[in-house]
């Protein structure tokens, strides 16, 4: 039996009193995946809003061991944290929270490498889509068009001219005991992997979409209602896969336009329709090579 | 953005100016600081500064925590964002402070609590140093150009209605800032191997877990109102609220306004409408 939103202990391993934004979805994600992951966790999280908001020194929102390095080594930290752990007899649960900055671009060295050594580890990636602690830059994982301060809309070039690399895809090309994208829009999914990756040995990837309202400029009570949009609109897919073989794949039951997706969102609001276009090209692309080969409808 | 707005309108004015914002994290809700200099000559200053002739308070429940006056010249001036009266508010000691209920302006006129562009025409007045004319017409330049042609034209009209709302007095004075004690050891002094506990030290609570001492209900602009007829008892907000504040009793869902943000997650995404957001009084 998979885990249910009643099964979840009321404690909470991440406290009250963070420093979060409003209706940041970060924060949700954390605190539930540490009500899977239990007491015996040590979390590991390198330069992100996550580190700034969850604690400054000596203040912490953080009830189990927590450390804190530098931006680009997660993946080899957690590495070591873990290896250190084994050699004192101990089996706690390791894990790395890394925000979109610090694994689609400066960390994404140090991840493959403890990725392809198999670590016996978890890594968490929350995507909010640019570096948000710092200001909102633009990252590998910023949709195209989107303005951020480092992609700003200006009148030759409206926003980001690229699209999101697909983190997840390089991740499963790692042939890892186990990877998953989540979205804390789909709570039952959503726990089933958690659950799922703390019970796996090796290396596990669990990439979650996290709407950050500041930087993408909505208001902070749609936070998860544009998470459950962007998987409906095919800007984000959930799936999961074991050595690299594809084992799940939820299809929602509707389709709808990324015009429905966007609309609310402020980093958007720039797009003309010939952008509009352009990003549903790549929404209905994604959809095809995910979708493709299942059967129309699926039951949840 | 309303610091460098300001330093636009004097620009505009012939004047120079500049504005930055202090360095730190830049988070909503966050108490945050930007400064602006003008000057008729050029300003080869970079500080940031110390004793400013004018503060300006966008959120009035900082005046609760820190000493807003801190450095304020003795013929300065405090401009605040709340809906009393200057001599309704109790400072650290009694100085020249205006006030406009500019939440309430931006609420109307903007349909969000951004008190920002409202706060640039309060400012404006109580300087007296750059014109209405020009904040508007910088306020169309920053944001106009950013958010659209509408969107400036409401912030324009908030900051006109803050300039006529301004209400200039003095406030009372002598309340008390107790400093907060701070608790901090060097990396030497830290106990073996670096780490720490919880901890109960002058400073209070600190280490694994102290957060929870950090209230953060003092951010919120709206406030959410659960229902119990209509709580089924589902745990969806209890799952979704960022801050982990709302627990379950009898299977109703409670809420703690001590951390709630008031950002209307739990009240979006409750299947049964069982919680409205209203705007707090406090
Ligand atoms: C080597 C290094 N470069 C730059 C920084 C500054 N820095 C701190 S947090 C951050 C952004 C983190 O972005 P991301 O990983 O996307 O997480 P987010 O803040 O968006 O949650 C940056 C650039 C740093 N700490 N270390
Ligand atoms: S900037 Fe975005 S990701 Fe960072 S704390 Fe605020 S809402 Fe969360």
């Amino acid at each position: 039996m998979s885990l249910n939103i009643k099964d979840l202990p009321d404690e909470h391993l991440f406290t009250p009193g963070h420093t979060a934004c409003p209706g940041c979805a970060a924060p949700i994600v954390v605190r539930n995946l540490m009500k899977v992951f239990g007491k015996d966790t040590i979390v590991y999280a390198p330069a992100n809003c996550l580190l700034v908001f969850g604690g400054t020194y000596p203040y912490i929102a953080w009830k189990v061991p927590y450390l804190h390095e530098a931006f680009e080594n997660t993946g080899a930290c957690i590495s070591g944290v873990k290896r250190a752990v084994k050699k004192l007899g101990k089996d706690s649960l390791v894990v790395g929270i890394a925000g979109d900055g610090g694994t689609y671009d400066i960390g994404i060295q140090a991840l493959s490498g403890a990725a392809e050594r198999n670590e016996d580890v978890i890594y968490v990636c929350y995507d909010n889509e640019a570096y948000m602690n710092t200001g909102i830059q633009r990252s590998g994982s910023t949709p195209f068009g989107a303005a951020t301060t480092t992609t700003p809309v200006g009148k030759k070039i409206p926003g980001k001219t690229q699209n999101k690399k697909n983190m997840a895809e390089i991740m499963r090309a790692h042939e890892i005991p186990y990877m998953a994208t989540m979205s804390i829009a789909y709570p039952k999914d959503f726990l089933r992997k958690a659950e799922k990756a703390r019970d796996t040995r090796g290396f596990r990837y669990l990439h979650v979409f996290s709407p950050c309202p500041t930087g993408w400029r909505h208001d902070p009570a749609l936070s998860i209602e544009m998470g459950r949009r962007a998987v409906e609109s095919g800007m984000w897919t959930l799936y999961e896969a074991e050595y690299g073989r594809i084992t799940d794949i939820y299809k929602p039951k509707r389709k709808i336009p990324v015009k429905e997706y966007i609309r609310d969102q402020g980093r958007f609001r720039h797009f003309t329709e010939e952008m509009v276009a352009k990003l549903q090209e790549y929404a209905d692309h994604k959809w095809k090579q995910m979708y493709g080969s299942l059967p129309e409808e699926k039951p949840e | 953005m309303a610091a460098q707005t300001y330093a636009l309108a004097a620009v505009m004015e012939d004047n120079y100016a500049v504005s930055f914002p202090f360095f730190g994290a830049e988070r909503r809700g966050a108490p945050v600081m930007a400064f602006t200099r003008v000057d008729k000559d050029v300003i080869r200053i970079k500080t940031q500064i110390y004793e400013p002739d004018y503060v300006v308070v966008l959120d009035e429940t900082l005046l609760e925590t820190v000493d807003v006056l801190k450095g304020l010249k003795e013929d300065g001036m405090v401009v605040i964002n709340t809906a009393r009266r200057p001599d309704e508010v109790q400072l650290s000691r009694e100085v020249n402070c205006a006030t406009v209920d500019a939440t309430s302006i931006s609420l109307e006129l903007l349909g969000r609590p951004i008190t920002n562009t409202s706060m640039l025409g309060a400012l404006a007045r109580a300087t007296g140093e750059v014109s209405m004319e020009s904040i508007e017409r910088a306020i169309m330049e920053k944001f106009g150009g950013k958010l659209g042609t509408e969107a400036g034209e409401k912030n324009a009209r908030a900051a006109r209605k803050a300039y006529q709302d301004l209400q200039v007095g003095m406030c009372r004075g002598g309340k008390d800032f107790v400093p907060r004690k701070e608790w901090l050891p060097t990396v030497q002094e830290m106990p073996l191997g670096g780490s720490i506990g919880a901890l109960e030290t002058e400073a209070g609570l600190v280490g694994i877990g102290s957060f929870v001492r950090n209230k953060t209900g003092d951010w919120r602009t709206f406030i959410p109102h659960v229902d119990h007829d209509k709580c089924i008892g589902c745990r969806m907000c209890w799952f979704y609220c960022p801050e982990g504040c709302i627990t379950m009793e009898d299977q109703k869902a409670v809420i703690d306004f001590d951390y709630c943000k008031g950002c209307g997650i739990c009240a979006q995404e409750c299947p049964v409408d069982a919680i409205s957001m209203e705007r707090e009084r406090r």
